[in-house]
């Protein structure tokens, strides 16, 4: 049993000089989707979740659309759809521009919700104390209801962030040259794929993890400072 | 025109109506053993032994933070090296079932710990078994607690499906994908497919509101 253990990760050092880069560089990759995916989403997400509170009714009705539709594709059918089915048209994305978008796009609808979850626990006298010490309603919204919005929104924001750090894993599938499609290639050149999907699955776990248990810190210390404010 | 729109709706959409009756038993299946592992594992959690809950701890947190992706490929590419071979399907199902097993133990975790200790403790000086009361008096209130998580959870579900045509097992995305190395109406076939998908999962949307509005008149 320990010799066979032994022999399971003996493999690692052997092939470290060939899967070592690849798997460093792929890994960069990784990263900055995940970092461009989730800018990508924040900033889309703040623009609907604005849009569905906005007097104008078409706005407000396509931002719902926007958020159900967001929420009920799975992400591999916009990848493709954004991949393979713009081709016909004309429009040829890049994997890794595709993948961002596809990513973010879809990640919007639900950052939407959380922006406007967010906002909507403001209770509505919170604004109307400042506007009756004359505050415009950008100021009131700068100074009274976003400082307080974001202490709610920052945990769901982060759980974000690591739902999307996974869902990396799937564009993968469109060929884009993250960890996961380096990590199939390596598995099909050596024939060894319970190394290399464990090696993955152990890097995805140690950059997602600190993150988790960043959400988790961040969470206990904002509902204590809740409680704080209650008293 | 609208004939031939029809017809090749027809043409294209029933392959991917095959698919959709996997993706709904692998939805289904993998949500009925994600409830049961995840329930089982958050009650076992609260008779508090100590090397048993940092097991418990240590799945959860490795199925939540790694990718489901990473996760099937290791039970469907893995095993065959160790000599188990399993059939695309039943990976799938075992794979979702395990990852959603650890989120919802999180889930009922907080479920349980939401019950007043004293409804246990009442329970128990009418003069019920421990059993009694977890069935009569916890459960069902932990319940109401859970049910709109475990109804996003099925949504997510739904949609996690699609990455499992990865592994071949023949669910909607992977009947699209076939269909287009067939007839290379890529465009079509796609939206057909994220079409579907909708059609699925609106419905199981709407279902969930009206747990979290139901929730809400309750508290």
């Amino acid at each position: 049993m320990i010799e066979s253990i032994k022999g399971f990760l003996l493999v690692y050092p052997e092939n470290w000089h060939d899967w070592g880069p690849q798997i460093y560089a792929a890994m960069w990759v990784t990263i900055k989707l995940t970092i461009c995916s989730f800018t990508l989403a924040t900033v889309m997400g703040l623009l609907i979740a604005v849009g569905k509170m906005s007097p104008i009714k078409i706005v407000r009705g396509f931002c719902i659309g926007y958020i159900e539709v967001a929420r009920g594709i799975p992400t591999l059918a916009i990848l493709f759809l954004l991949y393979f089915g713009l081709v016909p048209l004309g429009i040829v994305l890049d994997a890794f521009v595709a993948s961002y978008i596809g990513l973010g796009l879809t990640a919007a609808g639900y950052m939407a919700e959380i922006f406007r979850a967010g906002i909507g626990a403001i209770h509505k006298g919170q604004r109307e104390a400042a506007y009756a010490v004359g505050m415009t309603p950008y100021k009131s919204f700068r100074y009274i209801i976003f400082p307080q919005a974001i202490r709610i929104i920052i945990p769901p924001l982060l759980n974000m962030l690591i739902i999307l750090l996974k869902d990396t894993s799937i564009c993968s599938l469109i060929s884009t040259d993250e960890l996961m499609l380096r990590a199939k290639d390596l598995a099909m050149m050596s024939f060894r794929p319970m190394h290399l999907f464990l090696l993955v699955g152990v890097i995805y776990f140690f950059l997602a993890w600190p993150l988790s248990i960043l959400t988790r810190r961040v969470e206990k210390k904002l509902q204590k400072s809740q409680r704080n404010a209650l008293a | 025109m609208l004939t031939e729109l029809l017809n090749k709706v027809y043409e294209l959409g029933t392959p991917l109506l095959f698919g959709a009756i996997t993706t709904v038993t692998l939805t289904l299946s993998s949500l009925v053993l994600a409830i049961i592992l995840g329930l089982v594992l958050a009650l076992i959690r609260l008779l508090n032994i100590k090397v048993v809950n940092a097991l418990i701890s240590t799945f959860v947190e490795i199925f939540r933070n790694t990718p489901v992706l990473a996760q099937l490929f290791i039970l469907y590419f893995g095993l065959p090296y160790m000599g188990i071979k399993i059939s695309p399907f039943l990976a799938a199902t075992i794979g979702l079932s395990l990852n959603g097993g650890a989120l919802l133990s999180e889930v009922f975790r907080a479920g349980l710990s939401a019950i007043h200790f004293g409804q246990r403790e009442s329970a128990l000086s009418v003069g019920m078994t421990p059993w009694m009361s977890l069935r009569y008096i916890i459960l069902p209130q932990t319940w109401r607690i859970t049910l709109p998580p475990i109804g996003n959870y099925a949504i997510a579900l739904l949609k996690d499906t699609a990455v499992v045509s990865a592994i071949a097992a023949p669910e909607i995305m992977f009947y699209a994908r076939n269909l287009v190395t067939r007839t290379f109406d890529t465009t079509f076939i796609y939206i057909l497919a994220a079409l579907l998908y909708f059609c699925l999962s609106f419905p199981l949307a709407r279902i969930v509101d009206r747990f979290e509005r139901n929730q809400k008149v309750w508290q």
